[in-house]
């Protein structure tokens, strides 16, 4: 494990009520909290040089009926990686926003939004459109999704006489 | 009175050789990359395969181009700027899809975001096989595409005009809207 993470683990330890740790690679550190927090403890590890961040990601863990946020932040002077992690409930999925705290979440936020309907509040223009264009449907990285239903109910498939798929296993 | 008119559609038809042996001849093509296919374009752009030699170049805008080449998997977000592009071409204008993916959905064909027959939305003048195809078939198809103009084959553009309503009753089924008020169009 890095130095650096070492002195900002026990850092957090003694500030903030840490819920869980893990350390995938030498320099890289994932820490779980809970939601509430999350907003002080990004404040201060942009404050302890994590300047940038990298991805605002979110997992779909349907047997818990949760949402894991996943805010991995930089560090340019020690190239250390931080993942920042929460769970929220999986119905009426709700955060409060952090553009105060890294206004590059925008896109991030609108991404999330889009594609798991968690909604940023405080953020107005994470409800508006970014990749799907008029989308008519459940946000569609949900777990429970149908992606083959849903193609072949819009997009009208080829039929053929022959079944290729069949032909190649003799 | 009819002797004037039999002249002139035989000046017609002239004419209509004359311009299909120039059209077959010098090709611009709109390279709109779509998707992974567009890879194998460079190799049959450049000095190996040469695609100069059939008379086809790039051209920059649509509004220039004689065929538009639509290399691979389309998104609907995609198919609706495709449809921009192809309805900004000026008559005559031709289509070539490459890959399965146009044709079927490819391994595509379970993807909420990617369409799955082209041929619903855009007339297509000629496939060209493969996964991504490999330059000789893209040169191949490419040869196809002249030899159908030069036999009058390539007429996709008038079925796209003929049967318009069609197409558009397909493509809004698709996208909802045609025409959509994004925030970088406003």
């Amino acid at each position: 494990m890095n130095k650096d993470i070492k002195i900002l683990a026990k850092d957090i330890k003694s500030r903030f009520n840490l819920l869980g740790e893990d350390y995938p690679k030498d320099n890289q550190a994932a820490f779980d909290f809970n939601s509430g927090e999350i907003h002080s403890v990004l404040s201060y590890v942009k404050s302890q040089g994590y300047r940038q961040l990298s991805i605002l990601s979110c997992v779909d863990w349907i047997k818990e009926n949760e949402f894991q946020l996943v805010f991995i932040v930089f560090n340019w002077q020690n190239g250390v990686r931080l993942q920042i992690r929460t769970r929220i409930p999986r119905d009426n999925p709700k955060f409060n926003t952090i553009t105060s705290i890294y206004p590059g979440a925008q896109y991030y936020e609108r991404d999330v939004h889009e594609f798991f309907g968690v909604e940023f509040e405080g953020n107005e223009n994470s409800y508006k459109q970014l990749f799907l264009e008029n989308w008519d449907d459940m946000p569609p990285l949900r777990k429970d999704f149908d992606s083959k239903a849903y193609s072949d109910r819009k997009y009208p498939v080829r039929e053929y006489k022959t079944d290729f798929s069949k032909a190649g296993d003799e | 009175m009819e002797n004037t008119i039999e002249k002139q559609e035989k000046l017609q038809k002239g004419w209509d050789g004359i311009s299909r042996f120039f059209r077959a001849n010098s090709i611009w093509m709109l390279m709109y990359c779509t998707g992974c296919c567009a890879i194998e374009l460079p190799q049959a752009m450049t000095s190996r395969y040469d695609m100069e030699r059939l008379g086809m170049g790039p051209m920059a805008t649509p509004r220039q181009a004689d065929v538009l080449l639509v290399t691979g998997y389309l998104s609907l977000k995609t198919l609706r700027r495709l449809i921009y592009a192809y309805e900004q071409m000026s008559t005559p204008k031709y289509l070539v899809a490459f890959g399965p993916c146009t044709l079927n959905g490819g391994i595509y064909y379970d993807s909420h975001a990617v369409i799955n027959r082209l041929d619903q939305y855009l007339p297509i003048d000629v496939y060209i096989a493969g996964c991504m195809p490999k330059p000789e078939a893209v040169m191949n198809g490419f040869q196809d595409l002249i030899d159908m103009i030069k036999r009058k084959e390539a007429n996709g553009w008038k079925n796209y005009e003929q049967n318009k309503d069609w197409y558009r009753k397909n493509q809004i089924q698709a996208l909802g809207e045609l025409r959509i008020k994004d925030e970088f169009h406003e």
